[in-house]
């Protein structure tokens, strides 16, 4: 029953679609069926915002939205996609999203790109291409940087650092006082990859991270080793705090709400939290990454979020104006709002919310990233090698010494994963 | 007498028990206790790091509050969809192949046996992709009556194993006086053993419920979406993008436990007989 429902909304959908194929702005009509990781409770609810003001659009078309747990969506996906395949679909942009592509799972979406309606997405169309060919569309990012106790910089006489000098003069002050720098929690070990992400881009540039994580470049060179060289001298001053791979990233927090360590390396989504637990704009303030070489262009992490069509879906058509209504930079202000997703809008042609934190990240991503703009560890190199490296880099922080083990096993590791 | 009572071993002794008891039985039931904790705090005081102090503004009402607005209910209903059919589906199915495989003399008898028990032995991990192709097959892929289908035949194993070792202890001469009346064997089954049954059959009934009802790992599997998850898959559902809402969950947790733990309490004579049977002879 449920498969000949199916068969038939199929048919009919493409019967719609042979016939109004040149009609401007034709109704959509069928079923269109949603699975979205956008779980509780601001994400879900603008994701059920934009289904509602979609559906108000096209009133003959039956939306159907099923919103997943985050991480259950992540081992669900491999599921769905070959079974119960819905029309559109959350993921990831990079690297993620190449099993799915290797796979002939997701659908070849360039000619929605072609639309002159998303030329202002122009910062985020490397990250959607594999292959030469667009595999999905980005609906939000954000961005990442330093979120530091402005009230104890204030009390120690410090600036926001803009060279890695400054950075290490500022965090031997704050030791000094008896903080900790930085607070991590390393106990799933990517706020690590964060560290690495920085440090490595701010050593050795965008284009050699980005290599490095493709698995053109070996770890174990002088330029990785230049990076944690500068990664262990704040190691060696003792400016994490102590135990972190016993807290997870929300475990963390507490440290930098008590004033116990100074700052946190971390993306906006560690804003609301800290805001609850009382840390207001004349406390909590943000700088970006300082640079460490000389004359490289800094680069940032931003990763970014995105809305796919399965190969395997029944109604395309109406899953393609989905994703162009996604981007469209109406949408995208309203749903990066600091009342809904509270992050930044992907189309240029967007306004971004009037928050100090969105406000500075906008302007670093659009006029201070000229390097690029990567992902995320563990968006950016395959799952496999993410894993792997990411248990190498929670080591390493913990017994820097083990350097040499760290890198022979990373390229190990690469060589058998790269092929 | 072994063991000793403790009011006949030495004062020193006495007093070392009274005072490790209390503070063992905290520390097993700390994470417990912190669950309930957790479940009337806001969201902040995980941020600040109160986890063990007591809550800085109460918010029992607005956690419990959202638990019962959000999927919550639906989720808890699946379960019962779930539980139940699969509880009733066991005994009646292991009753009969309990009562067969105890009352009748035939030569494959300890062999059918047999692989019921073995059944028991495979671990169910390695089962996980053939069965989700196979309900996928047929159709019951994210469907409730999919897993209870799977369930029942997975519980029947052990369930079987629990009736047949019953049957068996009861009096064979209260089977043979029946027949010599003249009772046919279907009336047997019926008017005589069941009613012997009751206590197994009660006792069983309550441990598959606490089974099927924490079950998560076929619930992950078989399952995806609210119209059809169990409680204990749906209660991450509380969990943003980038943070666990560990006030929710443990309200949520606490909301989910309660009908298992209603269900000892009710039953808890059964339980025990359950637990117990057989072990005196």
């Amino acid at each position: 029953m449920h498969k000949f429902l199916k068969a038939s909304t199929a048919a009919l959908a493409m019967a719609v679609a042979a016939g109004a194929a040149n009609a401007d702005g034709h109704a959509l009509s069928g079923d269109l069926v949603i699975f979205s990781d956008m779980s509780n409770p601001a994400p879900r609810a603008v994701m059920e915002g934009m289904v509602e003001r979609f559906g108000e659009l096209h009133p003959d078309l039956n939306i159907e939205l099923t919103v997943i747990d985050r991480e259950a969506y992540k081992t669900q996906i491999r599921n769905f996609l070959t079974a119960n395949t819905p029309d559109v679909a959350n993921w990831y942009a990079a690297n993620r999203m190449r099993p799915f592509v290797d796979a002939g799972l997701f659908e070849d979406i360039s000619d929605v790109w072609a639309d002159p309606q998303l030329d202002g997405l122009a910062s985020t169309k490397g990250a959607m291409t594999l292959d030469g060919k667009q595999w999905g569309v980005p609906y939000t990012y954000y961005q990442w940087g330093v979120y530091y106790r402005k009230d104890i910089y204030e009390e120690l006489g410090l600036k926001e650092p803009t060279s890695f000098e400054e950075e290490i003069a500022n965090c031997q002050a704050i030791l000094d006082s008896g903080r900790k720098c930085y607070t991590i929690g390393t106990k799933f070990l990517w706020t690590a990859g964060g560290w690495f992400d920085y440090i490595n881009m701010r050593t050795n540039g965008y284009d050699f991270h980005s290599a490095l994580l493709a698995g053109e470049k070996k770890w174990d060179s002088d330029e990785v080793r230049a990076t944690f060289a500068n990664w262990r001298t704040l190691i060696d001053m003792g400016a994490f705090v102590d135990n972190h791979t016993s807290y997870s990233w929300q475990e963390s927090l507490p440290f930098i709400v008590s004033g116990e360590a100074a700052a946190i390396l971390k993306g906006n989504f560690a804003v609301p939290p800290l805001r609850e637990a009382g840390l207001d704009d004349s406390k909590l303030d943000f700088y970006q990454f300082p640079a460490i070489t000389d004359g490289i262009a800094l680069a940032e992490d931003a990763p970014t979020d995105t809305f796919h069509i399965p190969s395997g879906a029944s109604n395309k058509e109406a899953a393609k104006e989905f994703l162009k209504f996604v981007v469209s930079a109406e949408n995208q202000t309203l749903i990066n709002a600091g009342d809904a997703l509270g992050q930044l809008p992907v189309n240029a042609n967007s306004s971004v919310d009037d928050d100090k934190f969105l406000k500075e990240g906008f302007a670093m991503l659009s006029s201070n990233s000229p390097g690029g703009v990567a992902q995320f560890f563990d968006r950016d190199a395959p799952a496999e090698m993410a894993k792997v490296g990411m248990e190498g880099l929670q080591e390493f922080m913990v017994r820097p010494d083990e350097l040499d083990n760290i890198l022979a096993r990373l390229d190990k590791a690469a060589e058998r994963i790269y092929k | 007498m072994f063991p000793t009572p403790i009011e006949k071993s030495s004062p020193g002794a006495q007093i070392a028990y009274k005072t490790l008891l209390p503070i063992s039985l905290l520390i097993w039931l700390a994470p417990l206790l912190a669950v309930a904790l957790f479940s009337i705090k806001p969201d902040s005081d995980f941020t600040t790091g109160n986890y063990w102090g007591l809550p800085s503004s109460f918010e029992g009402f607005a956690n419990y509050g959202l638990v019962f607005t959000s999927d919550m209910p639906r989720y808890m209903l699946n379960s019962i969809l779930i539980t139940v059919p699969t509880v009733i589906g066991c005994i009646v199915l292991s009753s009969m192949t309990g009562f067969a495989l105890g009352i009748y003399k035939f030569k494959a008898n300890i062999w059918v046996f047999f692989m019921f028990v073995a059944g028991n032995f495979v671990p169910f991990q390695i089962l996980m992709v053939p069965v989700r192709d196979l309900t996928l097959d047929m159709g019951l892929y994210n469907t409730i009556p999919g897993l209870v289908l799977f369930h029942i035949a997975f519980q029947t194993g052990f369930c079987t194993l629990f009736m047949r070792n019953f049957i068996r202890a009861l009096p064979y001469e209260l089977v043979e006086a029946a027949r010599v009346e003249g009772i046919s064997e279907w009336r047997i089954f019926w008017y005589v053993v069941m009613p012997l049954m009751k206590p197994a059959l009660a006792a069983m009934a309550v441990l598959i419920f606490t089974f099927i009802w924490n079950d998560y790992f076929w619930a992950v599997v078989l399952t995806q979406g609210v119209e059809s998850q169990p409680v204990t898959a749906g209660i991450t559902s509380f969990n943003a993008q980038f943070r666990a809402a560990y006030h929710l969950m443990s309200a949520g947790s606490i909301v989910a436990a309660l009908p298992p733990v209603a269900m000892f309490f009710l039953m808890q004579k059964h339980f025990i007989a359950g637990l117990t049977l057989g072990a005196v002879k």
